[in-house]
């Protein structure tokens, strides 16, 4: 049972009971669902359809229906695959890393922020593709044995480090997403009642029957998993930072890039948490489980992470400055005053000053102020990578190459359709998932000696 | 007993069973016809189980996929009998000749299994030496033109040469008078056979018959000049490379005045800075030209103030003008000039460009002075080429115009409903004409309105012959067996005259009729040696002609705003508008493709007119009226145009009435398919000026003119929108003469050095060749290493390269929208970079402390201009090669940089990793999606005849680029392996490198240490473009040197040196 100093602020509210906690997880899932969810479902379909539609309409006519061209070759399909990998860093750190650190606030939001990542690794893992120009022999980034000759991946190739650092990433999410929720599914199997639900349920919960061995064997494998995973949350963006970071490219070639991309990863991961949970708690009726407490904590986070971006900013401006590289130090006058100026201040606006407001208490636990905050920091995530990516090879080493990018209509339903899928993913899982590790958060209930000692009948007696 | 064995099949036939007996005959069991099967009442009860559906379903949508997949199979036919000389896979060359009308050069043409191919200058035979220009290399993708005439018309109908034979013979027979108007016949065949008609139709003193010659542009002023200055109306010989002093008022000799493909050649000879001397190269011009460029001293002045300029100089060097003097803001340059030429004297050459006949002549009264004639002009050997007679034709045009031309009209090689000051009026004065004949490949603007269209063959189909200087005679010869029904049109003129029968596609008549001219010009010369060198030199007479002063008549008149009408580089007179490998070559100042534009000084343009522009944003739209007559075009920025004049160019306004010239004259949309104007028809490519062109004693290219804002903004496609280099010293190098004669190396051209430690741990310098981030590829002293040397000096940025490599290696044509947004394919790019005010000189910053990023943006007013081209530079520590996951970019044992495009899967990665940015994608599939149709030749099943079979058609997502030619290195090194010897220095020729008309691109084996390209990396001048980067590129450029005076420049540099 939970032990908490008693001037902790509680991690549950109220006084919930085992079967509370069973019935308010289990509720969402069991009921009909509301028409809002209905709504938000057609909406998001409707969109993702768009995106999806346009993809294939890419992927039939070819790459030049993005605005990219001869010098920039990269711009919305890279920064969105960025955006996304970065969203999904939260999960991972709030499973993995927290759970080492045996942070038990982060129970309460584990289950959410998992599957947020893993379905902005799915959007995630959509652009690397479909921005291949030839995607049907896209599968020759895999070293498989082939019957081409001797023909062999490129092992000095970053992309082809993504392919590994990206994949890796994915299936231990998915494999630590899943362990977890075995018991939780275990539970909705034995309490659905439909013959359909419930084969559907068994077969989820994989024959678990919540033995002691059971449970042994779940600690021992999410210990495990977690010590694979936490790794993975530092090495993933890292890897993907070596995209730029090797290059010869000037505001690209920059070896501040691995712990700059992962502070900004988690960051904006953190704000995509808040997005989705302040929502969902409301609409799902889990304020109890997920309050204050956990909006503070989590804005801490992006206060300390959203700080780190900030000094890397700086950082990068000075050494332009410092080195005395002509093109280096170009490419950052450029940035703050070239074409793409507005793109800049959008992302230092969204990324420093933003987060520093989280020092002032009232502000980091007003839901409100928090929920506007965490749209801005993914606005200005959204920005870094685009500034990064487009403003640095928009205008590299020879001028007369230069030139500038315009996105295409089907730029922007890429983009926006992977929103769409995403939801559409989300509110799949807020339907049919259990939304709180429902079994784990029962053990930071307050034990029955504990609850009656707040109750009036023990003051009574003393 | 039975003396044979009996086998039977089975148990059944030993046992003669019924069911064996009743079957024994059939040779399938249960024959059952598909009509019984289908009519099986139970057939739809049968039922396949759901998941054998499914299997079925899988395999067939797998099956359906993977042969979407696989490239559609293309049926080859061999030789069933090889014909001689055709080796399949071995071009055949022949040496031949160019001749449009505009352009002259000696060619050499390939010829694959009987598809000429390309075409490159014959550095061997013939006076151009190997000069050639980008048409002439682009005319080959003329001959596969789908537009192009198939047979004869008649009536606008098709028709025969029977037919049209007979109707045109009867015309001519029943005729009062017969006028053919040509465009410059230099051939001495055509010439005889038009004497040998208006002889029989005049007879003795008759004037049945007249032949006049018309070119679109035309040089009348200067035979008029001369006729006046020395009795002849003659244009001398110039030699350019003895001309130490060059004075150029206006003349774009290097890319489009008189004779540039002999110009240039002989202009890069004087351009090298290591030679015993250096030519100093003035220009006076209002639109910065292609020569204006490369001039060491430009000057910005008003057309009307050509004469003055030469008036001043010839006063100031003691002649007589004739005329008053007053300076202008060009006497600063003025005077430099007069001190040159004082110094270089008869050594020196005085152009003009104007074709005010008084201009030249104060141009032929100062090459008189300075004693130019018999030095570096020759009186004795001169140019026939451009011999139109304006006052006549202009006369021809005014009487059809007014319904009272000739009974019969045939016109051969000239579009007049086009290209004539009234044009539509004479178009629509030829259907008054009885009969009126084109000789025209095209039913163009003129031949759409002609009774008889009579298709002449495409030069690469015909013989011809040739005498474009009076010192040689040169033939052209077929390539290929005429594709379609069509004629020659000296076979057509002498079948008209009865002097010949049609002979068919295999006709002689032309052959032994230029055999015959040959042997009565020459009768001891062998034919066969002719047509193998293409050309024979002729003897010539000393001119008695000597000069003598003449009033000067007819100067330019000065206007508050002057309109110049130039030629493109690419588009000329606008002959070559269907050319899609020329609309989409960039002009080498504007770099803008497939357009036609106001240029005007972005200085004065300032608070105007948009003054940037890009993929999103284009420029505005101005009204600019000459003589009443007004056309609306977007302004174009252009640094260098002389204030209080504008520049617009003629060939553009092609097709005006849709008429059928070709797929890529006209304006293409978005998604494919032409623009339609309002009236269902396609628009033309910018406008028709020709209309505005002067007519006084000659036709003249300058006016007064007004322009007006026009609503509205206009995109543009330019394959470059930003035009400094920012005062980045490693990209271009410059100096001046005097430096780079009297300094070491490290004033002008210091190598990058960096810090490391030396065996003592001290920080010393060391140059980036000693630096290694990566194991070097093991290129030096073993095997080839190919490379390639550009001089910055010499290359004058005419674009030959450009579409030499386009013809080469079948780089796409992707249409204006594209360009547009900056996905033009070429291999090769010519950046051309303009001075800022920032700069001392292209490259180098005036003052490091106070160089501001934002001024340098700008071009000066009056620039300096360096032309560099570009192609991939082959690193030996490629960043693309590092980055590409599937190693589809590898490097090669000889020091190449290849993409394997079947490996390739489209990242994009190598081509954001390239510090030059010379990687292309294919962003479509050019050769199928329809948005290229009008525009790709690989599209149309003749134009794709253009392909060379030795380079692969790359298809959609794959990445692209430069690869040095490798067909022809691995060609070279074929045959030098069965000749069992090493490959020869110079025996490897880029296509770049073959076209570049001043030598300026040298490649060669850089292992081969004897070798040119060893000896030029080695030298004083070589420096690598981004060196610091540390690629190790395998392309070096030679310091641009210009032969001026510039004391910032040689302060910053001498400075410089005197601090190390």
């Amino acid at each position: 049972m939970q032990k908490e100093a008693a001037i902790r602020e509680p991690l549950i509210l109220g006084h919930k009971t085992y079967h509370d906690v069973t019935e308010d997880v289990c509720r969402p899932i069991e009921d009909k669902a509301p028409k809002m969810w209905y709504i938000l479902f057609g909406i998001a379909l409707v969109i993702g359809l768009y995106g999806v539609g346009s993809i294939m309409y890419l992927l039939g006519t070819g790459i030049g229906v993005w605005g990219l061209n001869k010098t920039i070759g990269w711009a919305w399909d890279i920064t969105n695959f960025v955006w996304w990998v970065g969203i999904g860093h939260a999960g991972t750190l709030i499973s993995a890393v927290l759970l080492l650190f045996r942070q038990k606030w982060r129970m309460a939001i584990n289950r959410s922020a998992e599957a947020m990542t893993i379905f902005a690794v799915f959007m995630a893992g959509t652009f690397p593709l479909i921005h291949m120009g030839r995607l049907w022999v896209g599968y020759w980034v895999m070293p498989i044995p082939n019957q081409f000759g001797s023909l062999w991946v490129n092992f000095n190739s970053p992309l082809l480090w993504d392919v590994f650092a990206i994949s890796t990433y994915l299936s231990v999410s998915l494999v630590f997403w899943y362990i977890g929720l075995i018991p939780d599914f275990a539970t909705i199997r034995d309490r659905a009642k439909k013959p359909l639900a419930k084969k559907m349920y068994s077969i989820l919960s994989f024959g678990w029957s919540g033995r002691a061995k059971h449970w042994n064997r779940f600690e021992l494998v999410s210990l495990v998993l977690a010590g694979l995973a936490t790794p993975l949350v530092f090495s993933v963006h890292s890897i993907v930072s070596f995209d730029f970071a090797t290059s010869v490219i000037p505001g690209w070639h920059t070896t501040i890039f691995p712990p700059y991309f992962v502070a900004g990863a988690v960051f904006s991961g953190f704000a995509m948490v808040q997005t989705l949970l302040l929502i969902m708690r409301k609409a799902m009726g889990l304020e109890a489980y997920i309050h204050t407490k956990h909006v503070e904590y989590m804005n801490i986070v992006i206060m300390v992470t959203g700080s780190i971006v900030g000094t890397a900013y700086i950082t990068e401006l000075f050494i332009s400055w410092y080195s005395g590289v002509e093109y280096e130090s170009y490419a950052f006058i450029n940035r703050a005053t070239g074409p793409y100026w507005w793109a800049y201040w959008s992302m230092m606006t969204c990324n420093v000053i933003s987060p520093q407001l989280m020092w002032i208490r009232s502000l980091r636990r007003s839901l409100l102020f928090t929920f506007f905050i965490s749209i801005v920091v993914n606005i200005g995530m959204w920005f870094e990578r685009y500034v990064i990516i487009v403003t640095s090879i928009h205008r590299d080493y020879i001028p007369a190459a230069w030139s500038m990018h315009f996105p295409s209509h089907i730029d922007i339903a890429v983009y926006i359709g992977t929103i769409g899928l995403f939801f559409v993913f989300f509110l799949l899982f807020a339907r049919y998932f259990p939304v709180l590790a429902l079994n784990e958060v029962k053990t930071i209930l307050k034990g029955s000696g504990q609850s009656y000692k707040e109750s009036p009948d023990y003051h009574k007696h003393h | 007993m039975e003396m044979s064995k009996k086998y039977w099949k089975g148990i059944d036939e030993l046992k003669q069973t019924p069911e064996f007996i009743k079957h024994k005959d059939q040779e399938f069991p249960n024959q059952q016809s598909v009509e019984d099967f289908l009519a099986d009442e139970n057939l739809a009860e049968s039922s396949t189980a759901r998941r054998d559906f499914l299997k079925f379903l899988g395999f067939s949508v797998a099956a359906a996929t993977l042969a979407a997949c696989e490239a559609p199979v293309t049926k080859v036919v061999p030789y069933a009998v090889k014909p001689e000389n055709v080796t399949p896979g071995m071009p055949t060359w022949y040496a031949s000749t160019y001749y449009d009308g505009a352009s002259y050069a000696s060619i050499m043409i390939k010829t694959r299994e009987g598809r000429p191919i390309f075409i490159k200058g014959n550095k061997d035979f013939g006076f151009t030496k190997g000069g050639t220009n980008p048409q002439i290399i682009a005319s080959v993708l003329g001959l596969y033109d789908s537009a192009r005439l198939s047979q004869p018309l008649a009536y606008g109908n098709k028709a025969t040469w029977a037919s049209v034979d007979e109707g045109i013979s009867t015309a001519i027979a029943n005729a009062k008078k017969v006028t053919l108007l040509s465009n410059t016949v230099i051939s001495p065949s055509i010439k005889r056979a038009i004497a040998e008609l208006s002889a029989k139709l005049n007879g003795e003193g008759g004037s049945k018959f007249e032949h006049i010659q018309y070119d679109a542009i035309s040089y009348a002023g200067m035979r008029e000049a001369n006729l006046l200055n020395f009795g002849a109306r003659i244009i001398p010989s110039y030699d350019f490379s003895k001309a130490k002093t060059i004075v150029s008022v206006g003349a774009d000799f290097l890319s489009t005045w008189l004779l540039p493909t002999e110009f240039a050649v002989q202009y890069g000879a004087t351009r090298n800075p290591e030679g015993e001397w250096m030519s100093k190269h003035f220009q006076f011009e209002s639109v910065l030209t292609v020569t204006g460029s490369n001039a060491d001293v430009r000057s910005m002045i008003k057309p009307s103030e050509e004469a003055a300029v030469l008036a001043y100089m010839i006063k100031a060097l003691g002649g007589n003008p004739g005329m008053s003097v007053s300076a202008g803001s060009w006497k600063a340059a003025a005077d430099k000039a007069i001190s040159a030429l004082r110094k270089s004297k008869k050594s020196s050459l005085v152009v003009a460009g104007s074709n005010h006949i008084g201009v030249q002549q104060l141009a032929n009264e100062l090459n008189n002075l300075l004693g130019a004639y018999g030095s570096t002009i020759d009186l004795s050997n001169t140019i026939e080429l451009h011999q139109s007679e304006d006052a006549k034709a202009l006369k021809l045009a005014a009487n059809v115009a007014a319904g009272k031309g000739p009974d019969v009209l045939i016109m051969m090689g000239v579009n007049p409903a086009y290209s004539l000051p009234n044009g539509p009026a004479f178009a629509k004065g030829l259907k008054s004409i009885k009969t009126s004949v084109a000789i025209s490949s095209y039913q163009d603007e003129t031949a759409s309105h002609c009774t008889f269209v009579c298709p002449d063959h495409h030069q690469l189909e015909n013989w011809s012959d040739h005498q474009a200087k009076s010192s040689e005679y040169a033939v052209g010869q077929p390539t290929i067996r005429p594709l379609h029904n069509t004629a020659s049109a000296l076979e057509s003129l002498l079948v008209w005259n009865g002097a010949a029968t049609r002979g068919g596609q295999d006709s002689a008549v032309a052959y032994d009729y230029i055999k015959s001219t040959f042997a009565a010009m020459n009768p001891t010369g062998d034919f066969n040696y002719l047509t193998h060198n293409s050309c024979v030199a002729l003897p010539l007479t000393p001119s008695a002609l000597i000069f003598k002063s003449a009033p000067v008549k007819d100067v330019p008149k000065s206007a508050e705003t002057e309109v110049v009408f130039y030629q493109k580089a690419a588009i000329g007179n606008g002959s070559f508008a269907n050319n899609p490998w020329l609309q989409e070559m960039p002009d080498p100042i504007t770099k803008v493709t497939w357009d036609n534009y106001i240029t005007m000084n972005p200085v004065e343009m300032e608070g105007k007119y948009a003054t940037t522009y890009d993929q999103e944003h284009g420029l505005n739209l101005a009204t600019v009226t000459v003589n009443g007559k007004s056309v609306t075009l977007p302004v174009y920025p252009l640094p260098g145009q002389a204030p209080k004049t504008i520049g617009i160019a003629l060939g553009y306004g092609r097709g005006a009435n849709g008429e059928n010239i070709g797929k890529a004259a006209f304006q293409t949309k978005e998604y494919g398919g032409h623009v339609q104007t309002e009236d269902g028809k396609p628009t033309p490519i910018g406008a028709n000026v020709f209309g505005m062109v002067a007519t006084g004693a000659t036709l003249t290219y300058s006016a007064a003119a007004k322009i007006a804002d026009a609503n509205g903004t206009y995109p543009i496609a330019a394959t470059q929108i930003h035009h400094t280099v920012m005062g980045r010293d490693s990209i271009v190098r410059e100096t001046t003469l005097s430096i780079f004669k009297g300094r070491e190396k490290d004033a002008y051209n210091e190598a990058h050095k960096l810090q490391k430690l030396d065996k003592h741990g001290n920080h010393v310098e060391a140059p980036v060749s000693e630096f290694d981030l990566w194991a070097a590829h093991p290129v030096e002293k073993i095997g080839h290493r190919w490379g390639i040397s550009i001089d910055l000096s010499s290359c004058i940025g005419c674009g030959s390269c450009l579409i030499a490599c386009q013809s080469e290696n079948n780089v796409p044509v992707v249409g204006k929208d594209e360009v547009r947004r900056g996905r033009e394919m070429h291999w090769l790019r010519i950046d051309r970079y303009f001075a800022s005010d920032e700069e001392a000189a292209v490259g180098t910053k005036a003052d490091k402390e106070t160089f501001s990023y934002d001024a340098a943006e700008k071009a000066a007013l009056n620039p300096a201009v360096v032309h560099m081209p570009l192609m991939c530079h082959h690193c030996n520590h490629a960043p693309c090669e590092t980055v590409c996951p599937v190693a589809a970019t590898t490097h090669s044992n000889e020091g190449l940089n290849q993409m394997a495009y079947n490996r390739c899967i489209g990242t994009r990665y190598c081509a954001n990793n390239c510090p030059y940015k010379v990687r292309r994608f294919n962003w479509f599939n050019y050769p199928s999606y329809k948005k290229f149709t009008e525009v790709n030749p690989a599209q149309d099943d003749l134009g794709r005849m253009v392909l060379n079979p030795d380079v692969t058609v790359r298809t959609r997502g794959v990445m692209e680029k430069c690869s040095l030619c490798v067909q022809r290195i691995q060609a070279t090194k074929l045959v030098a392996k069965k000749e069992a010897r090493v490959i020869a220095d110079g025996e490897f020729a880029t296509a770049c490198s073959d076209a570049c008309p001043t030598n300026a691109i040298v490649v060669g084996d850089w292992n081969d240490l004897k070798s040119m390209i060893r000896e030029k990396s080695e030298g004083v001048r070589a420096y690598q473009a981004l060196e610091e980067v540390g690629v190790k590129p395998n392309v070096w450029y030679q310091v641009k040197v210009r032969n001026e005076d510039n004391s910032l420049l040689n302060h910053i540099q001498v400075a410089e040196q005197a601090h190390h």
